[in-house]
């Protein structure tokens, strides 16, 4: 994509903290960080995807996007306007054009509430039309969610459905409101299989019928392959590879980003496709607080210059980006015998 | 001699809307050191048949028909004493949230010695401490950190502690019952990949219970595909994978994304599996089944044969 186009949010330089409590036994609070100088921007209409394992900061990072916390560092825009510390009346209105859908479907919906309250809740709260316009919003969601016919589900309540139904009540009251900027934050995780395929044809629902631009969250590198535009990969609040998300799958270029994929499971004839092996099963001692973040644990990493230095974004291949000092321009590696599948 | 053989096995609950046949005539048979997937979305009957395994069916839950018999005896028509014998030295389970497995307040090495010392009277205290820092260095555990709570451990430690602890009275058979679902992928991969070898080296049987076909083909020699209380297809993996017969297998294997390969399109499984109360004339899939035919609501399917080991229970395969 040319530079002509403008981004919609933008995260610079965006850092959290968490600070843990000390006890009688351990005594001061330390500090973990869990997001570190996060430089981000989304494009309008693209299905962004941010990959890592838990307590890799993607959840945070979603969190302060709809901003249920707020940065300890940087700034984040959206649509050019500072929205990193807002307050009050303007963070209500910036609440109804960016919404999140959460993990656990479970959880997420007041079990009091009836499907119908439930997704026009967002309606009242931000004084939206009168009951009867509201209704009409609520059926036309519904059915976007997949929830057809709307009118079967409307006086439901919560235990009355399935996991995935859940899941697509939480993405109705998600996009009632019409947001421009859709978090979805591990969607699918908590459901079954059968499921996701689901979810990912709603999201993209979506975006094509909303224009919504969406951040997809997830552990799972197929997912992130299916439905992402761009991905970037996050390790221990650390952002270490972003690109186009084909680019990043079939030749990953940072070693965190390897030792994921090799974890995917495979089967079938997968004899041609590479093990890259970047990942050192038991940590080495860490390395100076200035070091790469992925030193301890990457199978490349050389003792002098990895442990001290943190290194550089590289660029690799047109867009794709990447936080190692070994990155190198190129390196395509050959795609997988067509038998092989490799999921999860 | 098959190590397991479950015959017409069916379980129900009693709940406040009726008898619920979470499963109903299911046939499998375990071979020693082979192991058997068992996939299927949740409510299926998989866990059901698990914990009917175990013998650790729910006070509600009992089963209603057809038998378990493990290694020559017939688990199903023990009592409870007789169970309790049989239960952990026999067949051990990995439950699937290695996070509430353990127990909280007691320390992880006094935890592995409990089901020792019951189960072996006749080993004293150093030999048990023995077995459980061998079983700790099977499962790639350290050992300085065996007299530990279970909250100082991460995720993956407290589910190799619980295999470890699956392992230590040497079972013929262990239950898996999605023992990576809590998990992160690298951890994920890494248990997988242990659990094989371990199984491998120990000539054990394995059921392993899962709702991603995926993780199951790569770890599993068999696949059993379980839908709505019935086993609608088993085989070997990769055939059960690659040649798919059954329309709720083909839409399991088309719902989930791959990493390699072109990008096809995912194919969601429309609907809902059926309510289990009550009784269900014809076939259980035909209201999300894509070659539903008239006779398939009337009149229940039957098995066909694939080849000698694959088979599908679908009129229309």
């Amino acid at each position: 994509m040319s530079q002509s186009h403008k981004d919609i949010l933008k995260l610079e330089g965006v850092s959290k903290f968490y600070r843990t409590r000390g006890n009688r036994y351990r005594r001061g609070g330390g500090t973990v960080v869990a997001l570190s100088r996060v430089n981000l921007s989304l494009r309008p209409g693209e299905i962004f995807g941010l990959v890592g394992e838990s307590g890799s900061g993607k959840t945070t990072a979603g969190r302060l996007v709809v901003r249920l916390e707020e940065p300890d560092e940087g700034r984040i825009t959206l649509d050019g306007v500072d929205i990193t510390h807002l307050k009050g009346g303007g963070l209500r209105d910036y609440r109804r054009k960016v919404q999140m859908v959460f993990q656990d479907p479970y959880q997420s919906l007041n079990p009091q509430m009836t499907i119908a309250d439930a997704v026009a809740e967002p309606l009242i709260t931000n004084k939206v039309g009168d009951p009867a316009d509201r209704l009409e919003r609520v059926l036309g969601v519904l059915d976007t969610a997949g929830l057809s016919p709307a009118e079967d589900f409307i006086y439901r309540f919560p235990h009355q459905l399935s996991g995935g139904q859940r899941q697509r009540v939480a993405i109705a009251r998600a996009i009632v409101l019409e947001p421009s900027l859709l978090v979805a934050d591990e969607p699918t995780s908590m459901l079954d299989a059968s499921y996701s395929a689901q979810i990912f044809e709603i999201l993209q629902g979506v975006r094509d019928q909303m224009g919504a631009t969406i951040i997809f969250i997830t552990h799972s590198m197929a997912a992130a392959r299916y439905l992402c535009d761009r991905i970037a990969v996050i390790y221990h609040g650390h952002l270490v590879e972003q690109g186009p998300a084909e680019a990043v799958i079939n030749s990953p270029s940072h070693p965190y980003t390897k030792a994921l994929i090799d974890a995917t499971p495979k089967f079938g004839r997968c004899e041609g496709v590479p093990t890259y092996g970047t990942y050192l099963p038991a940590p080495r001692p860490a390395g100076e607080q200035a070091g790469c973040p992925f030193f301890q644990r990457c199978a490349l990493a050389e003792r002098l210059l990895c442990s001290a230095t943190y290194p550089e974004w590289r660029q690799v291949a047109g867009e794709q980006v990447c936080l190692c000092h070994f990155a190198a321009e190129g390196g395509q590696s050959p795609p997988p015998p067509e038998e092989c599948r490799l999921g999860g | 001699m098959a190590l397991l053989k479950v015959e017409n096995l069916s379980i129900g609950y009693r709940t406040a809307g009726g008898m619920l046949k979470a499963v109903d005539g299911v046939n499998l048979s375990l071979e020693e050191g082979r192991s058997l997937g068992l996939v299927g979305e949740s409510g299926c009957g998989k866990t059901t048949i698990g914990m009917a395994l175990m013998g650790l069916l729910p006070p509600n839950g009992s089963i209603t028909g057809g038998r378990i018999v493990l290694d020559g005896v017939e688990i199903s028509a023990l009592d409870e004493e007789e169970l309790r014998k049989v239960r952990w030295s026999q067949v051990a389970m990995i439950f699937q949230a290695a996070m509430n497995a353990l127990n909280p307040v007691i320390r992880v090495s006094a935890q592995m010695t409990e089901a020792i010392r019951t189960h072996r009277p006749d080993m004293d205290e150093q030999a048990i401490m023995q077995r459980v820092e061998g079983l700790f260095n099977l499962v790639g555990l350290p050992l300085e950190r065996l007299h530990d709570f279970p909250h100082q451990y991460s995720g993956g430690m407290k589910q190799r502690a619980i295999i470890a602890m699956a392992l230590a009275l040497n079972p013929k058979l262990i239950i898996a019952d999605e023992p990576t679902t809590a998990l992160d992928v690298i951890v994920q991969d890494q248990i997988l990949k242990e659990t094989k070898v371990l199984q491998e080296q120990f000539d054990i049987g394995i059921i392993f219970i899962s709702h991603d076909i995926s993780i199951v083909a790569e770890v599993c020699h068999d696949i059993g595909v379980m839908y709505a209380g019935q086993l609608v297809e088993a085989g070997p993996a990769q055939e059960v994978f690659f040649n798919s017969k059954h329309p709720y297998t083909r839409a399991l294997v088309g719902s989930f994304p791959t990493l390699a390969g072109p990008k096809s399109k995912l194919t969601p499984i429309p609907g809902e599996p059926p309510n289990l109360i009550g009784a269900i004339p014809g076939c259980r899939f035909c209201d999300r089944c894509p070659k539903d035919t008239a006779s398939c609501k009337l009149e229940p399917p039957k098995w066909q044969e694939i080849n000698e080991r694959h088979w599908v229970l679908c009129d229309h395969c």
